[in-house]
């Protein structure tokens, strides 16, 4: 009897939970313009989430402190995934339900596939930092900051052949998408003369001695991996895989600079092909880089912050430059006007310029164009 | 009138509450009243309610410690979702509903007989360990599928189905699963399927076929995790396998033990709470707080296992609770029951739980120790 | 050659599953629960040695430190978390082990925070003959794995101590009335436990020196899947169990196949393993009786 007691409260309690909701307009009360984002603030992927989450409220502090949109501040919601696809459902409603206006997206590519299938019935813009599946930006209303896996995949693999290699091997985590997206595309645009030495790994694997063996004669390996997996790869396989041998990656390498005491007790040239060097020492990047530090430290600091902080920024910009093309853009907006005009802007030959890159423009697609620059994170020894 | 109150109501009461909650929430979904997040919160819990009901007939009623029900479920949610992708444009929402359905459960279904099978040689935390090294094989195979197969590691698109509806169909399955599971363990194979879980090799020797039930128990169970699965598919945009990993058959795990093991009501109730309280716990511990849900998650979990559970608890525990604070207001009357009058029809169902991971089994005795060989050769 | 090579790296791999199994069949061999929070505890145990290092710099210093802090911590999580359901269903224990395990990772992640960090133990450098290569980690694990599964099994079999956990095993109520405290000698076993699972943080550490919350999670259900195979509740089983795990990951990943499906192929053997001989490799057999 108690237990049908306790499921009638139960009820009780969902429907009190469902009253209060309903179809209502969420941004007619606003006071402030609301940007959402959901990203693993807690679990295995946190120190994307929290990057995230850092720089992008760095950045609406700064737009605040500089006085707002002609006055209007803003205010970003930040929820938490944990990098589970099916979590993401829960926080766009919750952030829709606290007035968001416009979205980052989610940090991690998984959660936005579901994102953009929920962001697109509402007609909810997004300009994601840093989840950088090729689908992500499938339909009108979403954009990316980073680089697309597989447009990732195509350059390092243009980069690859112009180097005239007869061998090189290739180290990926088999259950990623991203490290997958990003092998993919390099296959396939890879000069076939080229012999490779593919090895594999995959979960959260922390002995990596079976694939140093396999790739132990290989002078240019490829590691379109994140920088934590490759950081215990690299301690691994010093003295094993030959000193002047060069571990080539993508943006998921930045941050490795701060996970070593010391880089130069790798023996070996560390190079990646980014958006962003957290190691930068001039430009809008060095700034970002010590505003970041001051604030937070350097254990969080890598590209998804950086590209957050920019995707922020992008954003205020494209509001900005609407107004000033004669759009109004009232506080209380409903998310999908606003997202109409960010479209328009977006489409229409914004270009941005930041952290993570010059002129940065939008395809049709939604993919970014913007300059891909080659980082050499380290000589070798 | 005679007739009417010799109808066990206890025996439907659930299924009432849960068709009135339906009845309900499907009639505020047509006048607008909730919204597609709401839709979706429902979703969850038919699904959660479906699963824990499923695992109860293992854990609760045969006794064995299955850790691999997410396994039954990823099978359910990729075939069954790929079937009605495929199915969908041939012979419309209604019918690719259905035969995806049937699909997933079937192929659960078998799959859960498969690995039945060591569970007749392999006891307590053996076969625990057996069906999570199940489920994470599952996991992984659809993981590493290729794209154009099952989507590998970016996952499988899923169907669509109406969203006012979907909640009412998942809301009919977790029926058919609570019919099914009722009527089992109330017939006379729920005895049988029960004086296993009491005392196999006495069940045996009374000739109760113990292969039979307990393939029969693990394929049931797994047709519905199998149908959870589908409407899983159903519910989300996409299928991606990390969800199904053991810590997902864990948290099912939970809602059955908090539930009160051997019991499907409480089974229910702890699914909906948990599931509610996670989204709840979710979306209100945002941005720097959002690290305090699992802690929060954590302690109430230790706290209430150990206030259910704790032996040294019992006395506290029988002066407050809720049944002894309403016995309190209904007056007692001992003319309603006649001496002889013996409750056939009901199965026990609280069970001593010391038996689920111990090996032993001693007739009679209330603590039943785990007695290895001795250590020396 | 390659199979020598093969079978070095499956040793290395090997030889971390069988330390964290030493501490999972300990546990489960005497107190009967499969605590989940094992790997948690190890985790725990390399964030003091973290801390140590970064005060006091000296990698003794700090390892000790593990090793009472785990030691600590694991009586506390009996006393707290697992007495009060000693008579209590092992399901129930099973599940606050879960609960118990979530609190310890999200502490860590409260008081650490999200980013791994990063810990230099010290650089052993390897050893080479023949074409070989052999990081000294490895032998140094292997050889600590050895010892202590020679010390336990000796503990067990010829202290007082160790025989009165026998009989706690064997049957708590009996124990009791020999005059055995029961709750002392579980609480000595997981003591032992949590002091091993400090050793296996270490030796976690010196192979991959990325520190994060779920530093335990993987490797710990992996070690005690390695228990099982061994014969769970056996010191040399969970020995033997880790090393054969290691062998076969290793093997696996060298064929690119099926290297992606490696875990299931670690799974499957489990289950192989268990079909043919229930009880594990050197798991005894168990009598039943109505």
């Amino acid at each position: 009897m108690k237990k049908i007691f306790a499921f009638v409260l139960a009820v009780m309690m969902i429907l009190g939970m469902t009253a209060c909701s309903g179809g209502a307009n969420y941004t007619e009360n606003n006071t402030e313009f609301v940007i959402g984002v959901s990203g693993p603030l807690t679990g295995g992927a946190a120190v994307y989430g929290v990057a995230v989450q850092n720089s992008a409220q760095m950045a609406v502090d700064e737009i605040n402190a500089n006085g707002g949109l002609n006055g209007v501040m803003f205010k970003l919601i930040a929820t938490d995934d944990t990098h589970d696809a099916t979590k993401v459902a829960a926080n766009y409603a919750s952030m829709l339900e606290g007035g968001m206006q416009a979205s980052l997206g989610t940090v991690t590519t998984g959660p936005a596939l579901e994102f953009k299938q929920l962001s697109v019935e509402d007609n909810v813009f997004f300009l994601t930092p840093s989840a950088s599946g090729d689908a992500v930006p499938e339909f009108d209303n979403g954009y990316q900051m980073c680089f697309a896996d597989g447009n990732q995949g195509k350059v390092a693999a243009e980069y690859v052949n112009s180097l005239g290699l007869s061998e090189i091997g290739i180290f990926y985590k088999s259950d990623d998408a991203y490290s997958n997206g990003i092998f993919e595309q390099f296959k396939d645009n890879l000069d076939p003369s080229i012999a490779t030495v593919e090895t594999v790994f995959t979960g959260e694997a922390s002995d990596f001695s079976s694939q140093i063996s396999t790739l132990k004669d290989c002078t240019f390996i490829f590691m379109p991996i994140y920088y934590q997996p490759a950081s215990i790869f690299m301690t691994q396989a010093k003295g094993i895989i030959a000193d002047n041998a060069v571990y080539y990656g993508c943006d998921g390498f930045d941050g490795l600079a701060g996970q070593f005491e010391d880089f130069s007790v790798i023996p070996q040239e560390v190079s990646m092909l980014s958006h962003f060097d957290s190691n930068a020492t001039e430009g809008m990047a060095a700034d970002y880089i010590a505003k970041y530090t001051e604030n937070f430290g350097t254990d969080t600091l890598n590209q998804f912050g950086a590209s957050a902080y920019d995707c922020i920024y992008a954003i205020y910009n494209a509001m900005k430059a609407a107004i000033d093309a004669g759009e109004t853009i009232d506080v209380t907006i409903s998310a999908s006007d606003l997202c109409e005009i960010l479209k328009a802007q977006f489409q229409g030959g914004f270009s941005y310029s930041g952290v993570t890159g010059e002129n940065i423009t939008w395809d049709a697609s939604g993919y970014v164009a913007k300059g891909a620059v080659k980082y050499t994170l380290k000589e070798a020894n | 009138m005679n007739k009417f109150n010799s109808v066990k109501w206890n025996h439907y009461l659930n299924y009432i509450v849960v068709a009135a909650v339906t009845v309900i929430f499907a009639i505020l979904s047509l006048t607008g009243f909730i919204d597609s997040s709401d839709k979706y919160l429902l979703e969850k819990i038919a699904i959660a309610i479906t699963l824990a009901v499923s695992l109860s007939m293992v854990v609760g009623f045969l006794g064995e410690l299955s850790l691999g029900h997410a396994g039954f479920m990823c099978i359910g949610a990729y075939l069954g979702g790929k079937t009605a992708v495929i199915l969908e444009p041939m012979l419309g929402e209604w019918p690719a509903l259905i035969v995806s359905l049937l699909v997933g459960g079937a192929v659960a279904a078998i799959f859960g007989m498969i690995i039945g099978l060591p569970a007749l040689r392999l006891r307590g935390d053996y076969l625990a360990i057996v069906t999570l090294a199940f489920g994470e094989i599952v996991r992984s195979i659809f993981m590493n599928s290729s794209k154009e197969s099952f989507g590998g590691s970016l996952g499988l698109d899923t169907p669509r189905f109406n969203k006012d509806i979907l909640f009412v169909v998942a809301f009919i399955m977790v029926l058919a699963t609570l019919a099914v599971t009722q009527n089992l363990i109330r017939s006379k194979h729920g005895r049988a399927i029960t004086a296993i879980r009491d005392n196999e090799i006495a069940a045996r020797a009374t000739g109760i076929d113990v292969t039979k039930y307990k393939l029969l128990v693990f394929t049931v169970s797994s047709f519905f995790a199998g149908i959870a699965g589908v409407l899983y598919s159903y519910s989300n945009f996409t299928v991606q396998s990390t969800k199904f990993s053991y810590n997902y058959s864990i948290e099912i795990l939970v809602m059955v033990v908090l539930g009160g093991m051997g019991n499907i009501n409480g089974a229910i109730i702890a699914a909906a709470l948990i599931t509610f309280l996670d989204v709840e716990l979710q979306t209100i511990l945002t941005g720097n707080l959002a690290v305090l849900q699992d802690l929060i998650y954590a302690l109430i979990l230790i706290v209430l296992v150990i206030y259910n559970n704790a032996p040294a608890l019992k006395n506290f525990r029988e002066k407050y609770n809720l049944k002894a604070f309403i016995r309190k207001f209904k007056p007692h009357n001992p003319s309603k029951h006649k001496d002889d009058e013996a409750k056939w029809d009901r199965v026990p169902t609280k069970i001593k739980m010391d038996e689920i991971l111990s090996v032993d089994f001693q007739a009679n005795s209330p603590y039943t120790p785990d007695k290895p060989e001795k250590e020396g050769k | 050659m390659e199979f020598i090579e093969t079978l070095i790296n499956g040793l290395s791999i090997g030889s971390t599953y069988a330390m964290i199994a030493l501490g999972y069949t300990m546990v489960y061999g005497i107190a009967k629960m499969l605590n989940f929070a094992h790997g948690d505890v190890i985790m725990v145990g390399g964030y003091i040695i973290y801390v140590g290092l970064t005060v006091s710099g000296n990698p003794i210093i700090s390892f000790l430190a593990a090793v009472l802090s785990c030691i600590i911590l694991g009586i506390t999580i009996e006393k707290v978390a697992y007495r009060p359901l000693r008579g209590a269903s092992p399901l129930a224990v099973l599940i606050t082990a879960i609960g118990v395990s979530y609190l310890l990772q999200s502490s860590a992640q409260m008081i650490f925070g999200s980013a791994p960090k990063m810990v230099t133990i010290a650089d052993l450098g390897s050893i080479s003959f023949s074409g070989l290569t052999i990081p000294v980690y490895v032998l140094v694990t292997l050889a600590c794995s050895v010892v202590i599964m020679t010390a336990l099994t000796l503990f067990v079999k010829y202290t007082r101590t160790g025989r009165a956990m026998i009989a706690v095993s064997e049957d708590k109520g009996a124990a009791q009335l020999m005059g055995i405290n029961v709750n002392r000698i579980i609480m000595i076993t997981f003591a032992i436990g949590s002091g091993l699972a400090a050793f296996a943080g270490l030796f976690m550490l010196m192979k991959s020196p990325s520190l994060s919350n779920t530093l335990g999670a993987m490797p710990g259900i992996k070690a005690f899947t390695a228990a099982v195979i061994g014969g769970i509740g056996s010191i040399p089983g969970a020995m033997l169990g880790g090393i054969l795990m290691g062998v076969v990951e290793a093997i696996s990943l060298k064929i690119p196949v099926i290297a992606p499906y490696t875990d299931a192929i670690e799974f499957l053997i489990l289950i192989i393993i268990l079909l043919v001989k229930p009880t594990g490799i050197l798991g005894k057999k168990r009598r039943e009786k109505v």
